[in-house]
């Protein structure tokens, strides 16, 4: 039997596994809450990657996966699709949205006004290295506004299309129950709208970036002014088998609009939304859906291009694939290689005479 | 009568994982892959508890045509006992109750990456081939909807150019594995990257063949007795790996696929690709009763 002698098969995969989880100890519930409680921006990002709002399941999900996200994005996603959809929650709309943050770019102020909410953007990226000297970093407390905000905000493109400002394609009616789920449907070219924004909200943040900013910085025709960026809480309403119309809870989600004039010299409007608050992802997705009308088939704004290799679970094991074996494949080429050497070579083509 | 009555017992996942739901999408496009062969199925791809590329699509359809009395045997590169192959096997048979086997023979059903093993497969027998990138335009359109136009259209020109090109520039077709097939006269499809030694097997065999790409969520078939023809010019023959006189340093067998082994002393040795059929020709001149079934392979060479 020593033809298997050499390789290690079944033991040495449970060997491996045991060496990567031994380094990252015991995972108990104390350490996902902790995940949970200290890592919101973390646990927002790969449950939009996931498409799966919950928390726990996130957290714990980074824990097993040892802060590899995209394991624990696949990790998640494995145990989602093996759950049934019970029931499909009723549209979220813009202006019902329980409202943290609400910024645009294209006017200094707008109805409902602009809210900074929770941002760092001007915050003065300073290492709190005290923190390492054992003199821990105790933010200062939030002085409320005396007059809060409203919860609720219209939405701005409302206000531009009153105005006669923006394309404003015929929404297609499509019931519910009907609504294109990309989770149990494939995506084929050219896509449902409903999948499109379903890819753009489950898509990679770090590929989505990439490909966004290659059109931010001009491989795109269309420059993109933020229309309406949001950072909220949606409400989840859903049907109960009796009629009735209730709150199953509420999520966090975030969304991106952003503008520019089109060739029909009105306002092109790009639109990205996902769960959890991720606004480099939503602002990225919204310019290559900005940018997707008419672009050209293999540029990276085409819908095609951009929505099968921003999608992490596939891109990222396609990615460590590469480490399986391919001996036969690559023994497969070395006989045509040594073919061809061997071969004579390839006959001159008869001299035509002038 | 009450609702516990009704309904299964409560249980973390599905019968062979995969949901009702995923099996029926599942069994509905395997039917029509077969019924239109080497045409490629888009299916919705479930996520299952292995990353993408790492033989997801393979697994959907072997979980879907598992059932308790199955036999299965995984393999990649033509071995039982490579990594990945023994993870997938031993997943397949904790969510299947199916038994495990190494032997071609044993199997009732078969998933493999990138080889056919060299016994003959029976018609009670199912390949499932692991596949990477379904799409045998992609070196000449990687737009997936325009190449799925020029699959409607029949329009393979642009393929036979660059087997054309190959031909003048190197003297000879230098396709590796994944040589490009015809299959029923109609759809040219990718076998996989299978070696050009494994292509003919597929041509009018009794077995049925699922090629499944969980990633590019597409599958496609070729059932028993069709046609698969690789594509080739009229003047210039098919060429497999020239492997058929190489001989395995372990078994002592010849005529089969090899792996190559290079050594210190600056030469190689090659080994048998289908590590089972090694380890029954061991077993067998050690004087160990084994069967060892008819290979398409005879010789070194295919029977026409």
């Amino acid at each position: 039997m020593a033809y298997v002698a050499t390789r290690g098969g079944e033991r040495a995969i449970a060997q491996s596994e045991r060496l990567y989880r031994a380094e990252l100890g015991q995972i108990d519930a104390a350490r996902v809450d902790t995940l949970r409680k200290t890592l919101p921006m973390l646990i927002d990002r790969v449950m939009g990657e996931a498409s799966l709002y919950e928390p726990d399941l996130a957290a714990l999900a980074l824990a097993q996966a040892g802060g590899d996200l995209y394991e624990a994005v696949l990790l998640l996603r494995a145990w989602r699709t093996t759950q049934p959809r019970l029931s499909i929650a009723e549209p979220v709309l813009q202006d019902r949205l329980f409202t943290h943050r609400r910024i645009s770019a294209a006017f200094k102020d707008i109805p409902g006004g602009q809210i900074l909410g929770p941002s760092l953007d001007y915050a003065h990226r300073l290492l709190a290295t005290d923190v390492l000297r054992g003199r821990p970093f105790t933010p200062a407390p939030v002085d409320p506004a005396p007059t809060p905000a409203p919860a609720c905000q219209p939405s701005l493109a409302a206000w531009q299309k009153a105005h006669g400002l923006v394309a404003d394609p015929a929404p297609v009616e499509v019931a519910p129950d009907d609504i294109p789920d990309l989770t149990r449907e494939p995506l084929l070219f050219p896509a449902k709208r409903a999948h499109t924004l379903q890819s753009l909200a489950r898509a990679d943040t770090g590929g989505m970036l990439a490909l966004g900013y290659s059109a931010m910085r001009g491989y795109g025709s269309a420059h993109p002014t933020v229309n309406e960026l949001r950072l909220a809480e949606a409400e989840v309403r859903v049907r109960h088998p009796r009629g009735t119309v209730f709150s199953a809870g509420r999520v966090k989600v975030s969304q991106a609009e952003v503008t520019s004039k089109g060739k029909s010299g009105l306002l092109e409007l790009g639109f990205c939304a996902t769960l959890g608050w991720n606004e480099v992802k939503v602002i990225s997705g919204a310019t290559l859906d900005l940018n997707a009308r008419g672009a050209a088939k293999g540029s990276p704004v085409e819908e095609e291009f951009f929505l099968y290799h921003t999608e992490p679970v596939e891109a990222s094991g396609f990615c460590i694939h590469f480490k399986l074996p391919h001996y036969v494949t690559f023994q497969s080429s070395l006989d045509a290689l040594r073919g061809a050497k061997a071969a004579p070579a390839p006959t001159k083509p008869e001299q035509v005479p002038a | 009568m009450t609702l516990a009555t009704l309904t299964k017992p409560w249980a973390a996942f599905s019968y062979g994982f995969l949901d009702a739901s995923a099996k029926r999408e599942m069994r509905r496009k395997m039917l029509k892959a077969i019924a239109v062969p080497g045409c490629q199925m888009p299916y919705a791809s479930r996520e299952v508890p292995m990353a993408r590329g790492w033989g997801t699509g393979g697994l959907q359809v072997t979980l879907t045509l598992l059932k308790p009395s199955s036999s299965v045997k995984v393999i990649d590169q033509g071995a039982d006992d490579s990594v990945n192959a023994a993870s997938i096997r031993s997943f397949l048979s904790k969510v299947s109750g199916a038994a495990e086997t190494w032997d071609t023979q044993a199997a009732t059903l078969i998933q493999s990456r990138h080889r056919i093993p060299e016994e003959r497969l029976r018609a009670d027998q199912v390949l499932v081939l692991q596949v990477p990138n379904p799409e045998p335009l992609r070196p000449v359109e990687p737009n997936m909807s325009v190449a799925r136009q020029m699959h409607a259209d029949a329009d393979y020109g642009r393929l036979w150019l660059i087997l054309y090109e190959q031909m003048v520039r190197s003297g000879r077709i230098m396709e590796g594995a994944a040589y490009p097939a015809l299959v029923n006269r109609r759809h040219v499809m990718t076998p996989s990257p299978i070696p050009r030694w494994d292509v003919p097997k597929l041509h009018m065999a009794e077995h049925l063949t699922f090629l499944s790409a969980g990633r590019e969520k597409r599958l496609y078939a070729v059932p028993p007795f069709t046609q698969v023809e690789p594509l080739v010019f009229s003047d210039v023959p098919y060429q497999v790996e020239d492997h058929g006189a190489l001989r395995c340093h372990r078994s002592g067998v010849t005529g089969y696929y090899m792996n190559e082994i290079p050594q210190d002393n600056g030469g190689s040795v090659f080994e048998l690709s289908d590590s089972n059929l090694g380890i029954k020709a061991i077993r067998r001149a050690e004087g160990a009763q084994v069967e060892i079934g008819p290979t398409w392979y005879e010789n070194g060479k295919m029977p026409q």
